[in-house]
């Protein structure tokens, strides 16, 4: 105080006032500008982030309207809209222009205007997207019997419906609502689920018996030799049964069979635009719509149910299309399965550290490894959890109990179990760390008197320590959680595949496969972006995907605050 | 490698020649057939420009044996060899042919080498911005742009579009390079047909992804890259190419391919561990019958890819002992 006094008084000669300058910086008035600065420009980036994935997330389902393109030349394409741009055409092509166009190019310093219209119809085409420049077109139309047709396989389809065959009978198409049409449509689908039935459970179920038993002989091949009595019996066994379980397979193959040609004198014909036809089944079709003649009702039905298809279908097409349900098991499964191994690590680490151990370098130094894990890059713990657990560890489980299956690996490769495990030791220093605040944010107070009312520290830490510490730790879980669902780089390494549709849960025996790989959403969107045929088609559904990540991991946080605030409410009474 | 390529096409050429316009499999080839008993797992660990497509052949495998679990791991052929190694993965697709080297260790580990089943044809197409006004490029200039060593004997460095004979605001414009990283097998294939063995350029922007590759090009006007034939979006253009300087210029067409006269057409492998002289396990065997029936080589197209001649196929699956 006494020092800056000369200083403002030696000051005050000048015209200017400073005396304004050391008022405003004496409030705190610039760190106040910077720091709300700050705060404004992060919460402006975030906003924009979220703003910009849900924009385009969101709209990805909505049926957009089919547009058909005449072009000068006599060329007509029809297709979705899907963006536009402007561009500058070269010259020689300029100068090929009619007068009128060539002039509207000059007024606009030479750029023109082309919109890439999705086209559907691969399997015809050999291209899904194609650009018009403005400049090409004739005339545009919006007829209303254009259809959007989704299929199973070739992607979208963009043309008329012809007619359709029920039960090998021709029949006239006069519509949607025609009931025969939607029926057959419900048949054909029943059916082919039927099928799928029949041979996720039942066929598989006669396989992995098969399967089993051939893995038993070979076990037993391997303990007594080819020439033992025990082989023997177990050989005439397995060929007794495989017998008996091959005409069961017959019978159900027969059963599929016969559910496939009646799907197969089900057929719809369609056109496109050009009035080249293709036939395709009607257990092929997932849905078509007229994109041109819907109203507000008919095109929220067909968004909800592509919503209902993307959350609960399996991928098809090399992943482009269908849904991520295996994705989104995938992640909340490993998720899971994370925070039981690392929650109770990283708390019990925390408690030796803050509450037995004695308080001296040897600790501290431990504390300082602990923070410095955290800043291990990722993709180093992908490369230990695939050295150490999938190799060595997996490895020796594979040589002690699954010697029969070798080469074949089955925890020696990536699995849910080693990614579960990796990620967990990725995210155990945001536990401990958080656990040992939390545990030194309890007054020394209440373990005295706990102590003093002839309490052991066993007792103490268990039943006043921890119940206090609760809320704090369970911040710390959630971090952990949070970074691990939204990890990517390490679980590449350790388990994350491109496609396997088959869960980690299912109706056979273990009933939960440790082993498994899995698919995962983070790894899904890197996929879809980075590695599928059609980038352009794919884009979209980056953005939706990127939705349904940070839907999830809302929603596990969400859950684990709720979980949070109800223990909070429950001390909050007691403490002073 | 060229020769080779040719050759083995020259007597399947002849006979499927599919539609120009509409490609089709090759009507020799034929339908699958499942048959009973078949379960397990499968794991394909290797290239990257073949995910995709191992991504569809396991979807239609799956179609027909529902139990059998399989895995696609993608990250580049350079990953192929250590996993079939190892023992971690059946199936190692690759998109160049294996290395002395990794033949070697392979050898090393089981005695005899691994199998190279040829399962589809590509065409490594060279992309440009849709905007690119060049018409025809050649080795030695695709070596000039690419490579710091001009192995192809390229006379100076082309750095410019205006050197390639581009005219108004492109004939200042640098160019822009795009290339795959070094564990792609697109890597190695470019960098011995295109390159002639020499070096890359440090310029080039090394992608993890064929389709990266091509996402690339189509946000940068004045860029250029390599990636397989399949990935070609509406946003490029394939250019046409010829073998040398002033030679007649081949567009990316299946037509092209087959006749081998498209100069960077080569084969796409799936390598399998088969003892010579036995058969391999029925999974396996279902999995690459699957590959080569109709069923198999309509994915090929679906991918973007060119399927393969039904002489072909029946020699691979003479070579692993399936009939």
């Amino acid at each position: 105080m006494t020092s800056t006094m000369p200083d403002t008084t030696a000051a005050a000669p000048t015209p200017k006032s400073p005396g304004r300058r050391t008022d405003l910086r004496s409030r705190g008035e610039p760190a106040l500008w910077g720091l709300g600065g700050a705060l404004a420009i992060g919460v402006t980036m975030i906003l924009g982030f979220l703003a910009l994935v849900l924009a385009n997330g969101i709209a990805t389902f909505i049926p957009k309207p089919i547009t058909v393109v005449t072009e000068i030349g006599g060329t007509v394409t029809a297709g979705e809209p899907f963006r536009s741009e402007v561009f500058k055409p070269t010259p020689d092509v300029i100068a090929a222009l009619s007068p009128e166009w060539q002039a509207r190019i000059d007024a606009a310093d030479g750029f023109a205007r082309r919109t890439l219209y999705r086209v559907g119809n691969f399997d015809l085409y050999g291209e899904d997207f194609r650009w018009i420049p403005d400049y090409a077109v004739a005339t545009f139309a919006q007829p209303k019997s254009l259809m959007f047709v989704e299929r199973m396989e070739w992607g979208p389809f963009v043309g008329t419906v012809k007619g359709f065959k029920l039960d090998g009978a021709d029949q006239i198409f006069t519509g949607l609502d025609d009931p025969k049409f939607a029926k057959i449509h419900d048949e054909s689908r029943a059916r082919a689920r039927e099928i799928r039935t029949i041979e996720r459970s039942r066929i598989s179920d006669i396989n992995h018996t098969l399967e089993s038993a051939r893995l038993e002989l070979r076990k037993i091949e391997m303990q007594s030799g080819r020439s033992s009595s025990a082989y023997a019996a177990a050989e005439a066994g397995l060929t007794s049964r495989s017998t008996a379980l091959q005409r069961e397979y017959d019978t159900l193959a027969a059963e599929v069979q016969k559910l496939r040609e009646a799907n197969a004198t089900n057929t719809l014909t369609l056109a496109d635009i050009g009035g080249r036809e293709k036939l395709i089944e009607f257990s092929a079709l997932v849905r078509l719509y007229p994109a041109n003649d819907m109203n507000f009702v008919q095109k929220l039905r067909v968004y909800f149910l592509r919503w209902g298809e993307f959350l609960t279908g399996e991928p098809r097409e090399a992943n482009t299309e269908g849904g991520v349900f295996p994705a989104i098991f995938g992640t909340a499964a490993m998720t899971l399965l994370m925070v039981i191994v690392v929650a109770p690590f990283g708390v019990i680490t925390a408690l030796y550290l803050r509450e037995y151990a004695k308080q001296g370098r040897l600790v501290s130094f431990v504390r300082i490894s602990v923070n410095n894990l955290a800043g291990v890059p990722s993709i180093v713990y992908g490369v230990f959890g695939l050295g150490f657990f999938a190799y060595v560890l997996g490895g020796s489980i594979d040589a002690l109990f699954y010697p029969e299956r070798l080469p074949n690996p089955t925890f020696g490769t990536g699995g849910l179990l080693w990614s579960a495990l990796t990620l967990a030791l990725l995210t155990v220093p945001v536990v401990i760390v958080a656990t040992e605040e939390a545990l030194a944010a309890v007054p020394r107070s209440m373990r005295e008197g706990s102590l003093a009312s002839g309490a052991s520290k066993w007792q103490t830490i268990r039943y006043i320590v921890l119940p206090r510490a609760m809320p704090g730790i369970m911040t710390g879980v959630i971090l952990a959680m949070a970074r691990g669902a939204g990890e990517v780089a390490p679980l590449m390494l350790v388990g994350v595949v491109k496609l396997a549709p088959e869960l980690p849960i299912d109706g056979i025996f273990p009933f939960v496969h440790l082993e498994r790989s899995f698919m995962h959403l983070g790894f899904h969107i890197f996929d879809v972006g980075f590695q599928s045929r059609n980038a352009e088609a794919g884009k979209p559904m980056v953005f939706v995907t990127t939705v349904l990540l940070i839907g999830l991991v809302t929603i596990i946080n969400a859950t684990a605050i709720i979980m949070r605030n109800r223990l909070k409410k429950r001390f909050a009474g007691s403490q002073f | 490698m060229l020769k080779t390529f040719a050759g083995a096409l020259a007597v399947a050429a002849a006979l499927a020649v599919p539609g120009a316009q509409a490609l089709d499999v090759d009507p020799a080839l034929k339908d699958y057939k499942k048959s009973a008993g078949v379960e397990g797992s499968l794991k394909s660990v290797g290239s990257d420009t073949l995910n995709n497509l191992m991504a569809l052949w396991a979807e239609g495998f799956a179609k027909e044996y529902p139990s059998v679990k399989i895995e696609i791991e993608g990250k580049g052929s350079g990953t192929a060899p250590p996993a079939l190694i190892g023992g971690t993965a059946q199936f190692g697709p690759m998109s160049r042919p294996m290395k002395a080297g990794e033949l070697d260790d392979f050898e090393k580990k089981y005695g005899y080498k691994p199998t190279a089943v040829r399962v589809a044809v590509d065409a490594l197409a060279v992309f440009v911005n849709k905007d690119n006004p060049i018409k025809c490029l050649s080795l030695t200039q695709l070596d000039a742009m690419f490579s710091k060593t001009r192995k192809k004997g390229g006379k100076e460095d082309i750095k410019t579009w205006g050197q390639l004979g581009a005219t108004g605001e492109w004939a200042t414009k640098p160019i822009s390079l795009y290339g795959r990283n070094s564990a792609s097998g697109t890597y190695g294939y470019f960098k011995e047909v295109g390159l002639g063995d020499g070096d890359y350029k440090d310029s080039v922007k090394e992608q993890p992804g064929s389709s990266a590759v091509v996402q690339g090009i189509a946000s940068d006007k004045f860029a250029i890259g390599y990636s397989g034939v399949g990935y070609k979006t509406a946003d490029v253009r394939i250019v046409p190419l010829s073998a040398k300087d002033g030679g007649a210029c081949f567009d990316a067409s299946s037509d092209n391919a087959y006749a081998g006269d498209f100069p960077i057409t080569r084969f796409l492998y799936v390598y399998v561990n088969a003892k010579p002289g036995t058969k391999i396990d029925p999974l396996r065997a279902e999995f690459v019958k699957f590959v080569f029936s109709k069923q198999g080589q309509t994915g090929v197209i679906k991918d973007g890819f060119f399927p393969i001649p039904s002489a072909i196929a029946g020699q691979d699956l003479k070579a692993i002992g399936v009939e």
